[in-house]
């Protein structure tokens, strides 16, 4: 055991970078028993993941599977309208998108698409309850609090860069409505607030959550330190020995000060891009979001959401106006989305980086719920439209909708499952579940799809009784499971 | 299903029967192959091909239903995938052994190098392949269990202690014998229902029921009651290890203690107890309240048993803390807040040998603060919290009021369980649930939600395994919880095994049935019978449990750990008993049973310094209280206290009146959507009549969000920029009879769109005493256009003006500040704000589900919350600035009276020279700011020591 002064002397000298082994060993779990397994470690072929929600409900055939194109007219059936935009050539033979995703349609060389995901059917639709399915892999409520797939995977595998917290959230405010319901699921539950978001509700004000306080000069957030330590040092509480609650108090104040007074903080920085940078993926906050994701990921971030951020109404949830809506949010997510994956790639990040582009479920314009479930109809929608704000997809659809994956070793320019060209457009092809997402995200980070820790007594899986199977297709026929 | 599932599961099924036809043809024409090397036993040839044939052709139809196996019944999992490659593989390599014997007949010239290798791989392969199946069959460790040197884990110290009681009694009693037979039962559970029940009857035994061990199995009668040696059951188990016919066959054999146990049971008429066996240790439900150990040298209750105990434990009792140290304990624990520096050095100064105990009755009589103190230990107990999941879909309801009533006014623990079990509509929402829109899983429905939270909260139970299968980690049936869930349904419930209907129809039960029925026609009815079962005085486990509870609070650990899981035992039962029979005799007063505890040795002991966590955990002797970190409430309080206020805006407000003015934004559009406010200025207007009467006085109180400018009959009042601090103007002198106008500028500060909102009031009062008053409401107008400079006069053109919008209120504090009365400024305490990201971090849970417990050890988001956030540094900035205009600019005051107020000390010479060092001789707010960090994140600060 070193003693006190040459430890302080060691701190002193370490780099930020190699803080790694002390940020990770802060377990706060006291009742977490790891069961985590018989662990057949796989070799990973992702370090990191980008989640790009899409929160509201996208409908797919607005988007990444669009059907025939029924103009508007005064008039039109509500029954014929399938798509509302024409569909666009991508860069993948036979794979067409819908008007206004051209760039992303750019980048599908370099990914692969799921047409056949299904979201649960868990009755009256509320879209935080399905974002919880989609963030947690529980249907919710749950007797213990599940963890978001980003607290697993802070937890199961740490930061990559110490200083850089292993769990993002970009994006999202929980100021507005349903916010509640929304922290519900940011949240690493049982695991503890250890693993959970770290949040980033706009990303230009990023770096203001990595480094001393607003007005606080370097000189003087150094110097507040040093005095904490020095009356730490002459404390008569000290002398009466070792106590851990203490030692973790003291060893979390010392992380913390390390993070904050890091040269690694300005990866928070998004003034430190070149001007066109910016100004390419500044289509909003959402864009804004997927260069801090890009900066993040480049210097070693683990798990990093950014949302279009859940408003009950706004973004994706179109109750009404619904192509008008549409076209504003292709625009706000095709430039900056396509010039992530361009940008990852030409700098040889894409290969570790796994960025996943989601949503909870579709939409439709007649149909609420999915075939043989239909659920109550929360928005009116006139037989014949005889105005256009009716013109849209307005009502929420589970049962087809589309995930991209790029990157950290997924199939390039794989088309996975199929949904049918005809309403209901569900998926009739190889369809997927939430199961198999997180457990498809997990094997590409090598994590066990039999990884649970004992919480009250009982197992508790990342997907459902440790049921869940990832979509080897994904990963190219060659991947086994070991 | 459809049938043509049911044919392949049927045939699936079959493959456990199949496997075995490879198995012996493959390894039989193995055995035989070998017994042909060198050309001897030509004559076997014939019979050899027709068993590689034949076991090939099995092999493949094996592998073919286990596939249907695994599929159809859902199983998964890596063994089972192992099990399927490597079977699927010997299948392969049959049949292309096969092939090759097949060919060099053929060929008229049998190639044997290569068949008889491929023979051998295949048998190595089908070898792996049985082994896995069995595994999967009979459990992992099927194999190695029984090698030396692996235990099992299951211990049964109980038949020993058992034994030892009824060896020496000449006559068992009918308690005795039931007890002997449960206990007897207990161990057959344990270590022979693996092959003997009703699911795997090996020798055609079933130990789990009466009928199956007094008929006995193949080899002839298990038991004959009072013949030990006649009965197989005690013939088998005394074999040694090595016999092949010892039992169990399974797992270690019994020790010497549970030998003699079972011997004793069949001498002493092998009697049957009707009492359901229990599997998992369960505490027993009565309470007796034990007599008082006879020592002299303690007084208090507690110190006699706990000196008992330290005796027997080799631990010596340890001087009792200082009156400093008492007194800052003794505030925190019960109110919640520090003692002011004049109450300690009165308290200290006192010579009134009952000091202690009198300081602990003027805490507790303090009814407002010990509320406002214990009712964050309820929320998190209750799930009861002022916003979160299921409000906004009204699927969830507050009892703060009831709650906070019943402990303002010390209502009994049995008042409070018996309202909360049969409850009115003030305090119905806890076992009412969250309800969810939509479809929930069944083992979540409101109903089994009650069973859940009773269970945990009240009773140290949990009933969350046994909602959706019969537990494995209590003796709680799928049966009992539905039984007891079904007490709170409308409606008979469905059992549901894993979210699946299983077409039985629960019975209504209490989960332990013995306590009396609650049988009812109507909710109501079962309610109040559920009422007075739980509190019922042969409950002892509803007194257990809430004694366990209040003593980890108070002294950092549980008498028993996890304080949810009531049926572990205790470092100590007769302390648990007593103070819980105490608690009881009483008139379960929660007063009484904090006061019996804080005027303890025990609590008043100096804590007990741990280097582990897991020393608290394992093998735990009580040597004193333990260090305790200050609650979010109590940290973000202190502060409140000593330096600024963290909050000044509640959710719930216990003296509330009525507040008549709403919140109003400026109604935004997008399209035709209603949407959030853009930042950027918002201009609102009210016009209003004052009649003839002469003012005597007139003023106003306004919030905005983020700020404002307030303007009346085209003067400016004020303005401001921080809406939890409410602007109070007089504005007698501005106001007249006849039209005046009120005109506010708000300003959403930021980059990003953020509700912002104006709340006003103004009440006028006239000479002949009467009042006029108008408030902020949907009759206000404003705009999103900047207007021209006349906005703020009558004269002004409003038509383009729109109404204003009330978003609804339910999402903001309330300010306590929002009233005329003058009133001294105050804070708003922890407890009674709305969830927040500081307390938040600070550990202050999302009370969606029970917590009993709340995470204890510093994390990093925490960490950095206290380092960066800018919450908290905004208190403390406004903290120093205030410090200062009181204090002045000497720093030994200010140092001195820091260290007073924070840590009810003076400080050290050494600690006084870093300090003053650091703040110099006329210290700026930054410096001070800086001083009152340092101790606020100091561990002498942080910790209840």
């Amino acid at each position: 055991m070193e003693k006190q002064n040459s430890r302080r002397e060691f701190l002193k000298k370490m780099t930020a970078a190699s803080i790694a082994a002390s940020t990770t060993t802060i377990s706060m779990s006291s009742f977490l028993s790891s069961c985590s397994p018989e662990v057949q470690k796989r070799a990973a072929t992702a370090d990191t993941v980008i989640l790009l929600w899409m929160a509201g409900g996208m409908a797919h055939t607005e988007t990444f599977d669009p059907k025939a194109y029924v103009p508007y007219e005064k008039g039109v059936e509500s029954k014929r309208i399938l798509s509302t935009f024409t569909k666009i050539p991508t860069i993948v033979d036979g794979l067409e998108f819908s008007e206004g995703l051209e760039g992303i349609g750019s980048v599908m060389d370099k990914g692969a698409i799921i047409r056949s995901y299904k979201s649960a059917d868990l009755g009256h639709i509320l879209h935080t309850r399905h974002q919880y399915h989609w963030h947690t892999c529980y249907e919710p409520p749950q007797s213990v609090q599940a963890p978001h797939i980003g607290a697993w995977i802070a937890k199961e595998l740490g930061p990559v860069n110490p200083v850089i917290p292993p769990f993002i959230s970009i994006g999202q405010r929980f100021t507005m409505g349903e916010a509640e319901e929304l922290k519900a699921f940011h949240s690493a539950g049982f695991l503890g607030t250890e693993y959970g978001p770290f949040l980033i509700p706009d990303p230009s004000s990023g770096l203001d959550s990595v480094r001393p306080p607003k007005g606080m000069s370097l000189k003087r957030f150094e110097s507040r330190y040093k005095l904490y330590q020095e009356l730490v040092n002459k404390s008569e509480i000290m002398e009466k020995g070792s106590n851990y609650q203490r030692q973790s108090l003291m060893r979390s104040m010392e992380q913390s000060y390390r993070l904050l007074n890091s040269p690694e903080a300005k990866v928070f920085d998004l003034s430190q891009e070149p001007k066109e940078v910016y100004d390419t993926y500044n289509t909003g906050r959402f864009g804004l979001g997927c260069l801090l994701a890009k900066r993040l990921a480049m210097n070693g971030g683990r798990f990093i959401s950014v949302s279009t951020e859940y408003e009950p109404f706004l973004g994706w949830d179109t109750h009404e106006n619904g192509h008008i809506r549409a076209k504003n949010m292709k625009a706000l997510i095709d430039r900056p989305v396509s010039q992530l994956i361009k940008d990852l790639d030409e700098t040889g990040h894409l290969d570790k980086t796994l960025i996943i582009l989601a949503s909870e479920f579709s939409r439709d314009a007649i149909m609420e719920g999915r075939p043989g479930e239909l659920v109550k109809n929360q928005v009116d929608q006139p037989d014949i439209i005889e105005d256009e704000k009716y013109y849209g997809m307005h009502r929420h659809f589970t049962d087809g909708s589309s995930i991209i994956m790029w990157g950290g070793g997924v199939e390039k320019g794989l088309v996975y499952g199929k949904t049918a060209d005809e309403r209901p457009c569900s998926s009739i092809e190889k369809p997927v579940v939430i199961d198999q997402v997180h457990q498809s995200v997990y094997h590409a980070l090598g994590i066990d799809t039999q990884t649970h820790y004992e919480i009250e007594g009982r197992p508790f899986y990342t997907t459902p009784d440790g049921k869940g199977k990832p979509i080897l297709d994904l990963f190219g026929k060659s991947t086994k499971i070991s | 299903m459809d049938t043509s599932n049911w044919i392949l599961q049927f045939l699936g099924r079959l493959h456990p029967l199949l496997v075995h036809f490879p198995i012996g043809l493959l390894v039989v024409a193995l055995l035989l192959e070998f017994l042909t090397i060198g050309g001897k036993r030509k004559g076997l040839r014939e019979g050899i091909n027709w068993m590689v044939y034949i076991g090939a052709g099995f092999a493949i139809f094996s592998a073919l239903f286990g596939w249907f196996l695994k599929t159809q019944d859902d199983y998964s999992g890596n063994l089972v995938d192992n099990h399927q490659y490597t079977g699927i593989a010997t299948a392969i390599l049959g049949l292309v052994t096969a092939i090759i014997l097949k060919n060099s007949i053929k060929k008229a010239k049998l190639n044997l190098k290569a068949y008889r290798f491929m023979l051998f791989t295949t048998v190595i392969l089908l070898t792996i392949a049985g082994h896995l199946g069995a595994n999967l069959t009979h459990g992992e460790d099927y194999l190695t269990a029984i090698l030396p040197g692996n235990k099992e884990v299951y211990s049964n110290k109980e038949s020993g202690a058992l034994l030892s009681e009824l060896k020496g009694a000449s006559e068992l009693s009918e308690l005795q014998k039931d007890k002997l037979s449960l206990e007897v039962r207990g161990l057959f559970a344990h270590k022979c229902y693996q092959c003997h029940s009703e699911n795997k009857q090996k020798g055609e035994l079933i130990l789990e029921h009466k009928e199956g061990v007094f008929k006995g199995g193949k080899s002839g009668l298990a038991v004959v009651a009072g013949k030990p040696e006649e009965s197989e059951i005690y013939k088998r188990i005394i074999l040694p290890a090595d016999n092949k016919k010892v039992m169990p066959t399974k797992g270690k054999l019994l020790t010497a203690d549970e030998i003699a146990l079972v011997k004793l049971w069949i001498t002493e008429g092998a009697h049957w107890s009707d009492q359901a066996v229990k599997v998992f240790p369960e505490a027993p439900l009565k309470l007796v309240k034990p007599e008082l150990p006879k020592v002299t040298e303690q007084t208090h209750p507690i110190d006699k048993i706990v000196s008992t105990y330290f005796d027997k434990n080799n631990v010596a009792w340890q001087s009792l803390v200082e009156d400093r140290k008492f007194i800052k304990r003794a505030y925190l624990d019960i109110v919640g807040l520090l003692p002011s520096p004049e109450a300690i050095t009165t308290f200290v100064n006192d010579s009134n040998p009952k000091k202690r105990e009198l300081l602990i009755d003027e805490l507790l009589n303090d009814s407002e603060n010990y509320t406002q103190h214990w009712l964050s230990f309820w929320n998190d107990l209750l799930r009861n919290d002022y916003s979160g999941t299921g409000f906004i879909t009204k699927g969830r309801f507050q009892i703060t009021k009831w709650l906070y009533n019943s402990l303002k006014n010390n209502k009994s623990y049995d008042q409070m369980v018996s309202q909360l079990m049969n409850p009115d509509k003030s305090s119905e929402g806890f076992i009412r649930g969250i309800k969810w829109r939509g479809v929930v899983n069944s083992s979540q429905s409101t109903e089994m939600q009650a069973a859940q939270n009773i269970g945990q909260s009240l009773m140290g139970v949990n009933v969350k395994c046994a909602s959706c299968h019969n537990s494995f980690v209590s003796n709680l049936t799928l049966d009992q919880a539905y039984g007891f869930a079904s007490i709170f349904a409308d409606e008979p419930l469905e059992l549901n095994r894993c979210d699946k209907p299983i077409g039985k129809i629960a019975k209504v039960n209490f989960l332990y049935p013995e306590l009396g029925s609650v049988a009812g026609k109507t909710l109501k009815e079962r309610l109040l019978k559920l009422s007075e079962v739980m509190i019922n005085k042969e409950n002892g486990r509803l007194y257990r449990t809430i004694t366990n509870r209040v003593w980890e609070r108070l002294i950092g650990r549980g008498i028993i750990e996890p304080v949810d899981e009531m049926d572990n035992t205790p470092w100590n039962a007769e302390l648990l008993d007593w103070i819980a029979a105490d608690f009881i005799d009483s008139g379960t007063d929660l007063k009484h049973l904090i006061k019996r505890i804080m005027t303890s040795k025990a609590y008043q002991m100096p804590t007990v310094n741990y280097k582990k966590q897991e020393d608290l955990k394992k093998d735990y002797v009580f040597k004193g209280p333990v260090l305790r970190r200050l609650s979010a409430e109590q940290f973000s309080d202190a502060i409140s206290q000593v330096v600024a206020p963290v909050y000044q805006a509640v959710a719930f407000n216990p003296n509330e009146e009525k507040m008549p003015a709403q919140r109003i934004w400026h109604h935004e559009k997008d399209l035709t959507n209603t949407v959030l406010p853009l930042p950027g200025k918002r201009y609102f207007r009210k016009v209003f009549q004052l009649s003839k009467k002469t003012i005597k006085n007139a003023s106003v109180l306004i919030s905005v969000d983020d700020a404002y400018s307030l303007f009346i009959n085209g003067k400016k009042v004020g303005e401001g920029n921080d809406w939890t601090k409410v602007g109070k103007y007089d504005v007698t002198h501005l106001l007249h009879k006849g039209d005046n106008i009120i005109a506010v500028e708000g300003n959403n500060i930021g980059k990003i769109d953020n509700p912002a909102s104006i709340l006003f009031a103004m009440k006028v009062v006239f000479t002949d005493g009467k009042s006029f008053k108008l408030y902020s409401n949907e009759t206000w107008k404003s705009t999103d256009r900047t207007p021209n400079k006349n906005w703020i006069n009558l004269n002004f053109d409003t038509k383009k003006w729109k109404k204003v919008k009330n978003y609804g209120n339910s999402n903001w504090a309330k300010l306590l500040d929002f009233t005329f009365k003058e009133h001294e400024k105050t804070f708003a305490r922890a407890s009674l704000v709305k969830q927040h990201s500081f307390l938040k971090a600070l550990g202050r849970p999302n009370r969606e589900i029970v917590v009993s417990k709340r995470e204890e050890q510093a994390t990093l988001l925490q960490a950095l919350e206290l380092t960066n956030g800018a919450y908290f540094n905004g208190v403390l900035e406004k903290g120093a600035e205030k410090w200062l205009e009181k204090y002045g600019t000497d720093s030994g005051v200010i140092v001195d009276t820091l260290y007073q107020k924070l840590l009810g000390r003076h400080p050290s010479s050494d600690e006084q020279k870093i300090l003053i060092a650091s703040l110099g001789n006329q210290p700026n707010a930054e410096q001070l700011q800086d001083v009152i960090w340092s101790v606020l994140i100091s561990p002498e600060f942080q910790f209840i020591n």
